[in-house]
């Protein structure tokens, strides 16, 4: 077979490289080994995996063909027996199915057509996603009253459009098939109203309502927060515990609230705080596009500088990036503190290192220089202390009030110590002090704490009720379950982190009859059978001004109460700084517990848009794992991909091991929200329980203990698939530190190209200039050109200095463009479906590197080479400049595919998308076809919105303005760092973009003219401080 | 060692090899023929629907206008399929015990849907906007056919791919004033049948259901007050009142019309039709 030759080619490449010759030896190159290859070699380095840099025999044969482990069917004699049998009966069937007729499709009108509803136009309905740091405002798209797309409130201030992962996943939640779907009573289908009933009686016939406790999500709502006042007014003994995995123990949840204005900070220090990666970060919308402002024009950058305990993005996008083991932050805070003359701040002693002492003194001198413009983010899931010390910090560089407000509240109308609160219920349960437990969309025997033995103590109570969205490993155990309703389901309130209020509108029935803690609350109260609406209503009667009716409507239409937004102090509270604690020996194994960047505490376990995402830096999907350094690694004895077992507080689960780039030494991260055991058919069995091994005394990191076990775990990680065999000219060109893809990215094809602040200025030019920087020439190519210059020619602009690498475009995409889930034996074999992907390129060692962002889809080329190679013109060009996909005519030879230099087409192998599931089938996009098996698929420019926009400019004779049509990738990005539009007008927003000097195209030289272009990368480094990192880790790990 | 083919062998051969050749011919023929006959498209075929509705009867004898039913067809991609309500709102007055009309009843009663089978169907992959066919100049009858003469209703035309493009490569041969997409009964001008139209207003951006002006009877004739009294109706939301009669065009800017050749193109101008090869591009209606 061809595949077999090509394999030697491989071979000699890999002699000729001198690089690789262990590995090509059939034995994998070990981390040890490629670091002894990279060991002092100067100069710049860049890579896009670990694998790549070890260039394992995995990674030769994942570069062997696009699609590793497509010719798999063919090597095993029973399964080609198989494949061809299945392949007759297809062709069989293919062959019946052209004679055969369409079936008859029924009609099934209205009885009586509501009035405003006009079938094959969306309706847009102003909500809100409620979320534990605070709601995101939504204009939610309705076809025919089914919610099929979220997006960001384009009006409201604080999102301005821009959306994250999560509020982009909510409508696959809502139609989420394994749903809880009855009223359950002891495993048996009951109604509300008996449920109603018994609760309200026993209730009643306490009295005082001893012996009743709620446990509760954190309150985000302020009716439910009245609601529950007036259920503790009526029953002054019934208590409330509210507990939100990752939210127990953090700043925010002790009602600290700061709002930074980062459009004023020249210089942005975070301090373990992932302020602009993570969707979970309170204000996370606002400062990353903050961030993202003062990255548009070079001429006023701002500098971020970050020192964290994990790898986040936000770390790989800072000019300068310190990690330190978690339990060092703080006392690296009040090392800084005491240089930055804060008072009274006793700093542990810490050895630090040369470098890290460095890094203090430059950051120091560089905060100084920017008294009162500049700003010191703490993270989240840190020691109290670092907050304390980082708000004492912004106060004596005199940032109060500049860029740091402080203000008083949070989205939580009722604050709580969230640990202590879920201490004092499990031993009022020990005590059998508590006769009902209410558990209100919280799943406490999954992720409370593993020191409380919660799962243990909850048996005392006399009976448990859980209202939850799925029959989850709370519903499992609850004497009464109720279904919940989905916020798409149920009239509620929120407010956003900036304190806006926003009416959470229901954009549809409950599915399944669910209800919400508002009804629960309210069945004790005087109107029990009172609902949402009212109640929300009633919550805001006496604060809407004027006539209520009309103020009332206003909110709902413009999805905000106006005027709500919380008050900030120009001055910082007076506030003791806890004592700091001393950092854990360097040789004690810290593991560091973290939200799951896509799936949060487990609560979206079952969102396969989510499970299937590529988590940031290291592009893991469908299981978290124990990411550490490749130094630790190399030091325990692992290869990755190894199962250990961790031990921390008593408890030990099995992990899988991952090498983060930039992870510290002897430090474990383990996200949470994983090992669900009754999550639903996606989420149920993916990766390890963390929550097992985490306790109410440390919630955020702590120090374990690491075995290695026998076995593979199999985890899938979506990097390094897209490769294609092309690496001869390049990688014998290749010196030792340059690994393959690396040569691309800054070599001849020049796919990421960046520059210093000084290098820009020097030579504004940069990025089109060089020999390797070719532009296209028209007329080179044997295929007649295609003129554009009548009718619109539609393009792009990303600007890679904004993007983040928050996945909110490749959720939006997966919501827009019917995009199936294809799970985690099909990511691991490379074939998810994902058209927009964002590449990661690293550049740097192993232990300390910097990362550069690429969102990569189709790049519509002008002269596409997937065009040209279609036998059956199943890719064609549109007069517009578009590549388009015609899927019935796609006979699936994947030649396109093949010839695709960006790697961007995805082929349906099998049948992915989900034809059975009826509650799906309400999700889908009407306007994208739902692509079958055997299909080649791909980025399209959004074109059912290109169509749309012209039929209505059409139709009303105009031409299409500038900004009409958004793609969905677009549309949600939070930092605004993609443009879509007409580049045959002038005076369009994605022209400026492309004619900026900074703006180049991907493989110019390759002739294929695309029609996105990208912007090139200027940082902003401190001179101080040495441009490229160093080698960090110890020779021998 | 006796032949095992005798010399008539040799013609059998030849023949079978003809035949051979025949076959395949007149089997792709065949496959050919069948993928375009009714039976496949259902062109002409008149499925059982609940309730034997004459579309000749509304239209024809009562004068219905399209829109009555058909709400949506300007302002969306899918016309539209009357609720149960449109039929009470006369059947509750009349013909209120006919036996035919009880599945009605029993769907205003019972709140189940009626339900019909749909006749132009088209496949799911191919997206179809009625609003701007009907915006730009094609009348419902270019494409459902004389419904005003179906008693039951059926598929006029294929619907099949190259009927589409037969038009979309040539939109001109059927074009006609907006004024007239109802018109079930309009025919493309000729020398004893000519048309007048006059351009309306030169302003930009007027809808182009609105651009032109076109009436049936000389208005040089009769003055401009009759063509006045064709001017298309001001459409709803769109116009918002200010396109109303008193803008008269004078009568001699009209322009006379002998052919659909000339009318087309003239129409094809005014209403900024997209060019063939725009409008024959695969995403115009695969995406």
């Amino acid at each position: 077979m061809s595949g077999h030759g090509k394999y030697e080619g491989t071979k000699n490449l890999g002699t000729e490289s001198g690089l690789n010759l262990k590995a090509i030896a059939g034995k994998p190159m070990t981390l040890a080994q490629v670091r002894e290859e990279l060991k002092g070699v100067q100069g710049k380095r860049l890579w896009r995996s670990i694998d790549e840099l070890a260039n394992t025999p995995e990674f030769q044969a994942a570069v062997e063909r696009e699609f590793p482990s497509v010719a798999q069917e063919w090597v095993d004699p029973v399964s080609r027996r198989g494949f061809l049998k299945l392949m007759g009966a297809s062709m069989a069937l293919a062959g019946l199915a052209g004679c055969t007729k369409q079936p008859d499709e029924p009609i099934y009108p209205y009885i009586k057509a509501p009035e405003d509803l006009i079938l094959g136009k969306p309706n847009y309905f102003a909500t809100a996603h409620p979320f534990v740091t605070g709601a995101v405002p939504l204009l939610m798209k309705s076809d025919a009253y089914r919610p099929i797309k979220a997006d960001g409130n384009p009006e409201h201030a604080y999102v301005k459009g821009g959306s994250d992962p999560f509020s982009q996943a909510s409508v696959l939640d809502l139609y989420d098939p394994d749903r809880s779907q009855h009223v359950m009573f002891r495993g048996e289908n009951r109604e509300w109203a008996e449920f109603a009933e018994a609760f309200r009686d026993t209730v009643a016939g306490t009295g005082d309502g001893t012996g009743i406790c709620f446990l509760s999500a954190t309150i985000t709502s302020p009716t439910l927060a009245r609601q529950w006042k007036e259920v503790q007014a009526a029953y002054p003994k019934a208590t409330l515990v509210q507990y939100d995995p990752a939210m127990a123990g953090t700043p925010y949840s002790r009602a600290s609230n700061i709002q930074y204005a980062l459009a004023g900070a020249d210089v942005i220090l975070s301090l373990d705080a992932e302020f602009i990666s993570s969707a979970t970060f309170p204000g996370f919308h606002k400062l990353v596009r903050d961030y993202a402002d003062r990255r548009k024009d070079p001429n006023h950058l701002n500098r971020l500088y970050a020192v964290e305990s994990t790898p986040t993005t936000t770390g790989m996008k800072a000019e300068h990036r310190l990690m330190l083991r978690a339990s060092e932050i703080p006392a690296f805070a009040a090392e800084l503190a005491k240089e930055i003359g804060v008072s009274g701040v006793d700093a542990p002693a810490c050895a630090w290192t040369d470098e890290q002492k460095k890094y203090l003194a430059a950051l120091v001198k560089d905060l100084k220089a920017h008294a009162g413009r500049c700003a010191v983010i703490p993270g989240e899931q840190q020691d109290p202390s670092l907050a304390a010390l980082a708000l004492a910090i912004n106060s004596a560089l005199g940032n109060i009030g500049k860029t740091v407000l402080p203000g008083g509240e949070t989205v939580h109308p009722i604050p709580s110590d969230q640990i202590a609160g879920i201490k004092s219920l499990v031993d009022d349960l020990n005590l059998g002090k508590v006769n009902w437990l209410i558990i209100l969309n919280a799943n406490p025997v999954y992720t409370a704490p593993v020191d409380l033995g919660f799962p243990d103590a909850i048996d005392k109570a006399r009976v448990i009720v859980h209202l939850g969205s799925h029959v989850d490993e709370t519903g499992q155990i609850a004497h009464w379950h109720i279904p919940a309703a989905h916020f798409l389901e149920s009239w509620s309130d929120a407010r956003a982190y900036d304190g806006t209020v926003s009416i959470v509108q229901p954009l549809i029935d409950p599915l399944y009859g669910g209800k919400s803690a508002h009804n629960v609350f309210q069945v004790l109260l005087n109107e029990p059978e009172l609902g949402a609406y009212e109640a929300v209503r009633a919550t805001w009667r006496p604060v809407i001004k004027g006539d209520f009716e009309e103020g009332w409507r206003k909110v709902l239409h413009d999805g905000w109460l106006a005027g709500s937004a919380f008050a900030t102090a120009n001055a910082a509270p007076r506030a003791e700084i806890p004592k700091i604690p001393v950092p854990s020996s360097h040789d004690a194994l810290e593991i560091v517990f973290r939200p799951d960047p896509n799936i949060y505490d487990g609560r979206w376990s079952n969102v396969g848009w989510l499970q299937e995402l590529p988590k940031p830096v290291t592009n893991l999907s469908w299981d978290n794992a124990a990411l550490m350094s490749g130094a630790t690694l190399v030091k325990l004895g692992l290869e990755e991909d190894d199962i250990v077992e961790l031990g921390a507080n008593g408890g030990v689960v099995k992990a899988p091991v991952l090498v983060a780039p930039g992870h510290p030494d002897n430090s474990v991260t383990v996200y949470l929200g994983y090992g669900r055991q009754f999550a639903g058919r996606v989420g149920s069995g993916q990766g390890f329980n963390a929550y097992l091994i985490r306790s109410s005394a440390s919630p955020f990191y702590t120090t374990g203990s690491i075995r290695k076990v026998d076995g593979k775990w199999g985890i899938a990680v979506t990097k390094s698939h897209y490769q294609d065999h092309r690496a001869s000219p390049f990688t014998t060109e290749a010196n030792k530190n340059e690994s393959l893809e690396a040569v691309e990215a800054l070599g001849a094809r020049g796919i990421i190209r960046k520059a210093t602040v000084r290098q820009f200025q020097a030579n504004p030019n940069f990025a089109n200039e060089g020999e390797t920087h070719e532009q296209t020439h028209m007329g080179t190519s044997i295929f007649p050109n295609w003129s554009y210059n009548e009718a619109n020619a539609w393009g792009m602009a990303i600007d890679m200095n904004s993007c983040t690498g928050c996945n909110a475009c490749i959720v939006s995409c997966y919501a827009e463009n019917n995009i199936p889930v294809v799970g985690k034996q099909q990511v691991r074999i490379g074939r998810d479906m994902q058209w927009l992907r964002i590449d990661s390129y690293f550049e740097g060692d192993l232990a300390a590197p910097r990362a550069f962002y690429q969102p990569m889809m189709c790049q519509q080329c002008e002269n596409a080479p997937c065009e040209q190679v279609c036998p059956v013109g199943a890719t064609v060009h549109t007069p517009e400049g578009l590549n388009m996909m015609v899927y019935n005519r796609c006979v699936g030879t994947r030649y396109c595919s093949n010839n695709c230099p960006y790697k961007v087409r995805r082929f349906n192998f099998l049948l992915f998308s989900d034809y059975e599931t009826e509650s799906l089938k309400l999700m889908r996009n009407p306007d994208v076809t739902v692509r079958s098996r055997g299909v080649m698929e791909k980025c399209n420019y959004c074109v059912q919105r290109i169509q749309e926009a012209k039929i209505n400019a059409d139709k009303e004779n105009r031409g299409i303005r500038d900004g009409e049509i958004i793609t969905a990738c677009q549309q949600a990005c939070p930092a605004k760092a993609i443009v879509f539009g007409n580049i045959n007008d002038p005076n369009s927003r994605v022209v400026k973009l492309r004619d900026n000097q900074l703006s180049y195209q991907l493989m110019a030289d390759l002739n294929t003219r695309p029609r996105t272009k990208y912007t090139a990368i200027v940082m902003n480094p401190n001179e101080d401080l040495e441009e490229m990192p160093v080698e960090h880790a110890p020779a021998n790990g | 060692m006796a032949q095992i083919f005798d010399r008539s062998s040799n013609a059998l051969a030849r023949m079978s090899l003809v035949l051979t050749g025949l076959i395949t011919i007149a089997l792709g023929v065949t496959l050919d023929q069948l993928q375009r006959s009714p039976w496949v498209t259902r062109q002409g075929q008149r499925p059982d629907q609940p309730v034997p509705f004459s579309h000749k009867h509304h239209v024809q004898g009562l004068g219905l206008q399209c829109q009555y039913c058909y709400t949506t067809v300007e302002k969306s991609s899918y016309a539209g399929i009357p609720p149960t309500k449109t039929c009470i709102n006369c059947h509750a007055q009349i013909w209120t015990n006919a036996q035919l009309l009880e599945p009605v009843r029993n769907s205003w009663a019972t709140g189940q849907s009626l339900v019909w089978t749909k006749v132009h169907d088209l496949p799911d992959f191919v997206y179809f906007s009625h609003e701007i066919h009907v915006n730009k100049g094609i009348g419902c009858e270019s494409c459902h056919g004389r419904v005003d003469e179906m008693p039951l209703m059926y598929e006029q035309n294929t619907l099949q791919m190259e009927w589409c493009l037969n038009c979309h490569r040539n939109p001109a041969k059927n074009l006609r004033p907006t004024s007239e997409i109802y018109n079930m009964a309009w025919e493309s001008p000729a020398e004893d049948r000519p048309v007048w139209c006059t351009v309306l207003e030169q302003k930009a951006d007027v809808p182009t259901a609105q651009s032109a002006s076109c009436t049936t009877r000389d208005p040089t004739a009769a003055g401009p007050e009759v063509a006045a009294l064709q001017l298309p109706p001001v459409s709803g939301s769109d116009a918002a009142g200010g396109n109303g009669p008193e803008a008269l065009p004078p009568a001699a800017s009209y322009k006379k019309f002998t052919s659909q050749y000339e009318l087309g193109h003239f129409l094809l101008a005014q209403y900024k039709i997209r060019t063939p090869k725009d409008l024959t591009s695969c995403e115009v209606c695969h995406r």
